[in-house]
């Protein structure tokens, strides 16, 4: 006789006394609704943006004198009561589009690796689990249009940007250089168009006609490729098709990245992820140890033009509303100098910073200590930050996907930040 | 336990080099203090010979069981000749990573002291390199200095002193000797050869590195000799094990080979242990009509929506959907709308509907369900087959290749293929898969294969979880010295030698683990008892018959002790927000002892004998279990691994992981694994039984329904390690990266910063990936060939073990193929590239289509390729030679170089965007062609390079 699934539900409850069936727990409706972000960009500041020399100003320390605090002086902003760090004037004056989670933690241990895979993923490194990056998580529950790349990566490939176990479909395209499009995309300079054409004739007749599948889906992929890599897809990485006072506008290497993410956005990309990226102003990029500190500033300043023209841009191309703008980081940085006049890294109490996507912005929201080293108002977990990216998008951040049987939720119990979405 | 053997070697060359000739090595390991010169020297604990003052590797020292050994850290090495130079002055070039001192006739001349040039992560590349002529640049790391000498006509005693590895704080660092060297060269002169007492090397880059080829190959063999002198002493135990094993294969025949069947093709036992399922199913094939057929329509819908709870583990509502019986108290034959399992799978209600969490059925999958109901719900012990013979025979051009792939991890040259083609042997095929057999390149097919069902996993900066040593040197071993698989599994599971050298205590490392001995019983029992532990490591598996504590007593075996079961390795029950789907019966803390928890594979009690010694060693006896002739599983999961890599699937799928898994010839796969223990555990025999059978020379199937039995084997794609060697040969261009490391200098620990050495095979690539994002810690050339790898289903990340990697088709594939940077090196006529000779040496286009052909494709071109190709080809063909000079050799990598030490600085942003634009352009096409004709030919490679069949086996 079978047993009916009430039934077994009824039998269970008994045996495994003290917990609740699962229906009891199923919706606890204090959630927030989900929003319709169709785009996501995440600008990334690898080595650990210091919250306290960009978007969490503080007293004024000195490096030179070991002094704690903030490198710069703070300056107002739009929005009554939050300030930013002298260097980013431009984007105080669009701080009413976007709000500063100061009080963003987690504590994975003291390692650059280890807490890029976390914020990406918000998970710790698993050995029996691969877990994908918010960027997979976002294209697999809402893929692209199929004529576009679902989710773009511009800066160096890294495992925590991956899928994970959501598999190659749910990966990401690499672009390295901004001006040649992702790996394998972009042809030889020494292969003409007429090359090419005998390349691809002499291909035809080597390539028999596939006698089995493998091999036919083998040759599907290839003929998927040649349908993307057309013309009209290697446009869209010509950054000279934009006018030049808006590519100059944008910056440096960071700043044209910021500008290809904007094309692809436009073009129907889902989700970018830009990492910060300025040859030879320091070469240790945000991870600020020692005297690699002193050339901090020009790091903001750079940030500074980028992220405000790519605000502006997509507020310019109606855009902004439709799109998250996310600048995320490993961690931040203590109030302390080290010997060097650099700081070491602090992931209990740092920023990260949402944009756009329609969402209920207010300058900043938590708030860290005096000094910036903990959080006194409204932690923010990473679950919690994905979940409202998540949400912002229209994806159940509870949802749960499946490793071969296994259930894992999209987020780790993330919780959205309701105020940002209710309004 | 470990007892550490001194050797003495007495080198290759001895014979023809008189003792007084040769440069006498003595090696002191012992007590040394870490940051200074002894006051004064330990015994000394080896000694062996060299030919010249050039060293950049010293040969391993095994342990008594024969693996890598490391040496104290640090170490000295000293080094002395009597060398007679004619009478004048010289000047001398020292060079040296570490401290080094030289004296001459008891006199001291010239010294190097502790690196003192680094000074923290921001010391700007070095510039003071000594500029000499033609004369080898410094190498990265080294110091270097130059004197006068005078010599005296007569024999002089030279006494290099060096200070190999060192400590950083408690952290050991590499003991690497880079390239150390003493050269001379006359006063006024820049022609310096190495200091040598019977020989005469320059110091060119080509005069070093032919010697350093020749001082490799030699090592090698010291090493291998090395290696066979250390097991010796355990070779007694062995012998035991194999009269233990003698006597089991003599209790337990194997199962009788089965009669030929006369309508059926067979070269040997394995054929007709196929042939006896494959008559009866080819008849049964042809008598059965269309129709919804369990096998092939029903059972996959059940396996993949049903059997996690429904299957034979603990049945969730005693209902068993692969037990024909259990499945009929849900069914009604001939009634679907009386099946309660159509209404289930059919029901809204989530109280009702089935199943309860995942997928639900699509639409067709419940059609087919209703069809076979409605049919009669018929389940026949054996699915027919819809194939009614077995494929054909390869032809020989496809089994040349496919054998080649598989043996040696590579294509054959035009000359091999051209010998096997005109050789009119009917014993061709076995004597090929002899000689194959037993070449060296056997290892490099294998290793990639065990890196990743044993999860290496190296770093190549900082640790992060599950780093583990680069034990794939011990693989590589494994199968050069072709080691019985009862003592491989031995030492790795006793986890002794090296750890960051390369031996298989680099396998008991787990980075960041907090009970890296979990991981590791979870990795062997999946690996070699085909037993998935991996849902245990947090909680009792919902799907397998194994409990937490069954992993955490096999993990107290491997640690000699009890094992507490640590907080992140249970569910917080109190965070989820629903009644977990898991038994948790292990609570954070507990205790748990050493126990051998798989009594189904082999009673705790028949352990066979164990070393002298070790009879209370846990670990030990957890080896001996695991590879004992009784425990007949061991044995089954090898073959079964053997059997699958070649036929492209399993007599058991999946390969790690049985516990649902049925065989499909349960004779075959005991008498394999019969022969595999009375062949001494050996890998190579049952290789060789399986190439040589007619099974396995067939014509490849995608269909399987055709590889299910063995008609034909599976079509299989090649892995990407094997693509990628096979293409680099193929398209005759060697791996071209330099030293595979972010540390050139050795200032980092050990353990933060490896050293892979320049690769020439891909399973010696690390993972590049170091989650920093700056543009200094990439390796341009190398990435080039790693991202070939990954869009090929390669992760150099082995965080655990896999036995399958992806390897689906993807865009990225076809795209780098195309464009990517390594395809552009492959398909350029550079000086470099073997397939340049073809092209210059050929004596018609006709004749050189056919040799690209059989080099890139091992076959001969069709009529219409061969048509096309030689239209390509033809014009200009009889003047395509250019008088051109040689295109200049691309610069190695000199002074300044970016390494870790000067990351940061702008110089090495410079130089790191100097050598991924290099990439980028691809090497200097050649000037011995006319560009045109010789862009014509390089059009040609990329349309073989970019053919379908270069992915695929024959």
């Amino acid at each position: 006789m079978m047993m009916t699934r009430r039934d077994f539900l009824g039998t269970s409850a008994l045996t495994a006394a003290g917990l609740r069936s699962p229906r009891a727990f199923a919706t606890v409706d204090s959630r927030p609704p989900l929003a319709k972000v169709e785009h996501c960009i995440v600008l990334w500041m690898g080595g650990g943006m210091c919250h306290l020399d960009t978007f969490d100003p503080k007293r004024r320390g000195d490096p030179k004198t070991k002094k704690a605090g903030s490198d710069y002086a703070a300056i107002d902003t739009i929005v009554p009561g939050v300030q930013v760090c002298e260097h980013l004037p431009q984007t105080a004056k669009l701080m009413d589009r976007m709000t500063a989670v100061r009080s963003v933690t987690h504590n994975t241990i003291d390692e650059h690796a280890t807490a890029t895979y976390f914020v990406h993923t918000g998970r710790l490194v698993s050995e029996t689990i691969r877990y994908p990056s918010l960027g997979s998580l976002v294209v697999h529950e809402k893929p692209a249009p199929a004529d576009v790349p679902g989710y773009v990566v511009i800066g160096i490939p890294n495992v925590s940007r991956g899928p994970g176990f959501l598999g190659p479909k749910a990966g990401y395209l690499n672009v390295t250089e901004t001006n040649q499009g992702p790996a394998g995309f972009a042809q030889a300079e020494d292969v003409t168009a007429a090359r090419q054409e005998r390349r691809d004739a002499l291909l035809g007749v080597v390539r028999a006609k596939p006698t089995d599948a493998a091999v036919a889906a083998q040759e599907d992929a290839a003929a998927a490729f040649r349908k993307l890599a057309g013309p009209s897809f290697l446009k869209l990485f010509d950054l000279r098709n934009e006018p030049a006072a808006l590519r100059q506008s944008y910056g440096a290497d960071f700043g044209q990245r910021c500008l290809l993410a904007r094309r692809l956005i436009g073009a129907g990309t889902r989700f970018v992820e830009v990492s910060f990226h300025l040859q030879f102003v320091n070469g240790a990029g945000w991870d600020t140890h020692k005297e690699v500190q002193e050339k901090q500033h020009l790091l903001v300043k750079d940030l500074d033009a980028a992220y405000s023209t790519l605000l502006r841009d997509l507020e310019q191309q109606k855009l902004l509303d439709k799109t998250l703008v996310v600048i995320a980081t490993e961690f931040g940085r203590p109030p302390e100098f080290d010997a060097g006049g650099g700081r070491g890294h602090q992931s209990k109490g740092f920023t990260m910073v949402l944009a756009g996507g329609g969402l209920a912005h207010r300058g900043a929201f938590g708030a860290t200590d005096d000094l910036g080293k903990s959080i006194v108002v409204k932690p923010v977990t990473v679950p919690d930050f994905h979940a409202t990216i998540c949400a912002a998008m229209g994806i159940d951040p509870h949802k749960e996907l499946f490793d071969g049987s296994r259930p894992v939720p999209l987020t780790d119990g993330g919780k959205p930040i309701a105020e940002l979405l209710n309004g | 336990m470990i007892r550490l053997i001194t050797l003495c070697f007495v080198l290759g060359f001895a014979t023809s080099v008189q003792a007084a000739d040769g440069v006498h090595i003595e090696i002191f390991d012992r007590g040394l203090p870490s940051d200074k010169w002894p006051t004064e020297l330990p015994a000394v604990s080896e000694e062996y010979d060299e030919t010249a003052f050039g060293f950049i590797h010293v040969p391993w020292q095994y342990t008594s069981t024969g693996v890598r050994a490391d040496r104290g850290n640090p170490y000295l090495m000293r080094a002395t000749s009597a060398v007679t130079l004619p009478a004048g002055k010289y000047r001398l070039l020292l060079r040296a990573r570490s401290a080094a001192r030289l004296s001459v006739d008891g006199k001291r001349v010239t010294e190097l002291s502790y690196q003192r040039w680094y000074k923290g992560d921001l010391t700007p590349p070095r510039h003071d390199a000594l500029l000499l002529g033609l004369t080898r640049f410094v190498a990265p790391g080294d110091q270097e200095k130059l004197i006068e000498v005078t010599a005296t006509g007569k024999p002089q005693q030279f006494v290099l002193e060096l200070i190999v590895g060192g400590m950083r704080g408690k952290e050991p660092l590499r003991p690497e000797l880079g390239e150390t060297l003493v050269a001379i060269a006359p006063l006024g002169s820049t022609h310096f050869r190495l200091l040598a007492p019977g020989r005469s090397i320059q110091l060119t880059d080509e005069g070093w590195e032919s010697y350093i080829t020749e001082r490799t190959a030699v090592h090698e063999a010291i090493e291998a000799e090395g290696r066979k002198l250390a097991f010796a002493s355990h070779e007694p135990y062995w012998q035991e094990r194999r009269t233990f094993a003698a006597a089991f294969v003599k209790a337990n025949p194997a199962p009788v080979v089965p009669a030929p069947r006369r309508m059926l093709p067979a070269n040997n036992a394995i054929d007709h242990f196929l042939n006896a399922k494959l008559e009866p199913a080819f008849l049964q094939a042809k008598a059965n009509p269309t129709g919804a057929q369990f096998h092939r329509d029903v059972m996959p819908i059940l396996a993949a929506k049903c059997l996690s709870c429904h299957g034979s583990n603990k049945p969730r509502g005693d209902l068993q959907l692969d037990d024909r019986t259990s499945t009929l108290t849900s069914i009604a034959p001939g009634k679907p709308e009386a099946s309660e399992l159509l209404h289930r799978v059919k029901a809204t209600d989530p109280d009702e509907a089935m199943p309860p969490k995942g997928e639900r059925l699509t639409a067709r999958e419940i059609a087919l369900l209703d069809r076979w109901i409605r049919e009669g719900a018929h389940w026949p012990d054996e699915p027919p087959l819809s194939v009614s013979r077995v494929a054909p025979l390869t032809t020989d051009e496809e089994f040349l290749r496919r054998v080649s792939l598989d043996l040696l991890g590579t294509v054959p040259t035009v000359a091999e293929a051209r010998a096997f083609l005109a050789d009119r042997d009917p014993l061709k095929r076995t004597k090929l898969i002899d000689a194959l057999l037993a070449d060296k390149r056997w290892a490099d097919a294998w290793v990639p294969y065990w890196q990743d069902v044993l999860a290496e996993n190296p770093n190549i900066v900082n640790p992060t979880l599950n780093n583990t040593g680069p034990f794939r040197w011990w693989i590589y071993d494994v199968f050069r010295d072709d080691k019985p698989w009862d003592v491989a599994v031995t030492e790795l599971v006793m986890m002794e030698g090296s750890r960051l050298g390369g031996g298989p205590a680099g396998f008991g490392m787990a980075a960041l683990n907090d009970s890296p001995m979990a991981a590791k019983a979870g990795i062997l029992a999946s690996a070699f008892l085909a037993t998935e532990m991996k849902c245990a490591r947090c909680h009792d598996a919902p799907y397998h018959p194994v409990t937490q504590a069954d992993l955490f007593h096999l993990a107290a075996m491997l640690d000699r002790k009890t094992v507490v079961v640590p907080a992140s390795s249970t569910v917080p029950v109190g965070k989820l927000s629903r009644k977990p789907l898991v038994n948790i019966t292990l609570k954070a803390g507990a205790k748990l002892d050493p126990r051998w928890t798989l009594p189904k594979l082999l009673a705790s009690d028949r352990v066979p004998p164990l070393p002298a010694g070790e009879e209370n060693d846990s670990r030990a006896r957890l080896a001996a279990l695991m590879t004992s002739p009784e425990n007949e599983r061991f044995a089954e999961v090898m073959v079964n691994r053997i059997w699958r890599r070649y036929m492209g699937h399993g007599l058991v799928e999946p390969p790690h992981d049985w516990d649902r898994a049925r065989a499909s010839h349960p004779e075959l796969l005991k008498w394999l694994a019969r022969e595999f223990v009375a062949s001494g555990f050996s890998i190579k025999h049952i290789t060789r039984l399986v190439l040589n059978s007619h099974a396995y020379q067939r014509q490849a199937s995608p269909d399987r329904d055709a590889f299910r039995l063995f008609a034909a084997p599976a079509k299989r794609r090649l892995g990407p390690e094997l693509l990628c060697d096979s293409l680099h040969d193929a398209f005759g261009k060697k791996y071209d990266t330099d030293l595979i490391s972010f540390d050139l200098d050795g200032i980092r620990p050990w353990l933060q910063g490896g050293n892979y050495g320049v690769p020439r095979r891909a399973w010696q690539f690390p993972y590049l990936s170091n989650d920093r994002d700056r543009s200094t810690l990439t390796l341009p050339k190398a990435q080039a060939v790693t991202d070939l790898l990954t869009a090929f289903g390669w992760d150099g990340n082995r965080q655990s073990p896999v036995s399958d990697r992806t390897a689906e088709p993807s865009l990225l594939q076809p795209a780098l193929l195309a464009n990517g940077d390594a395809a552009r090196r492959l398909t350029r006529l550079s000086d470099d590239s073997a397939l340049l000779a073809l092209c210059l040496d050929a004596t018609s286009p006709e004749s050189l289509v056919e040799s690209l052909f059989l080099h890139t494709l091992t076959r001969q071109p069709r009529a219409e390729e061969r048509a096309a190709f030689v239209a390509l080809l033809a014009p200009g063909f009889k003047s395509r030679h250019a008088m051109g000079p040689f295109a200049p050799t691309p610069p190695r990598p000199t002074q300044p170089y970016a390494s870790w030490a000067h990351h940061h600085s702008d110089e090495a942003v410079l130089i790191k965007q100097r050598e991924a634009e290099a990439v980028r352009t691809g090497p200097a096409p050649t000037n011995r062609l006319t560009t045109d004709w010789r862009e014509r030919a390089e059009d040609a490679l990329w349309a073989l390079l970019n053919s379908p069949e270069l992915v695929f086996f024959p």
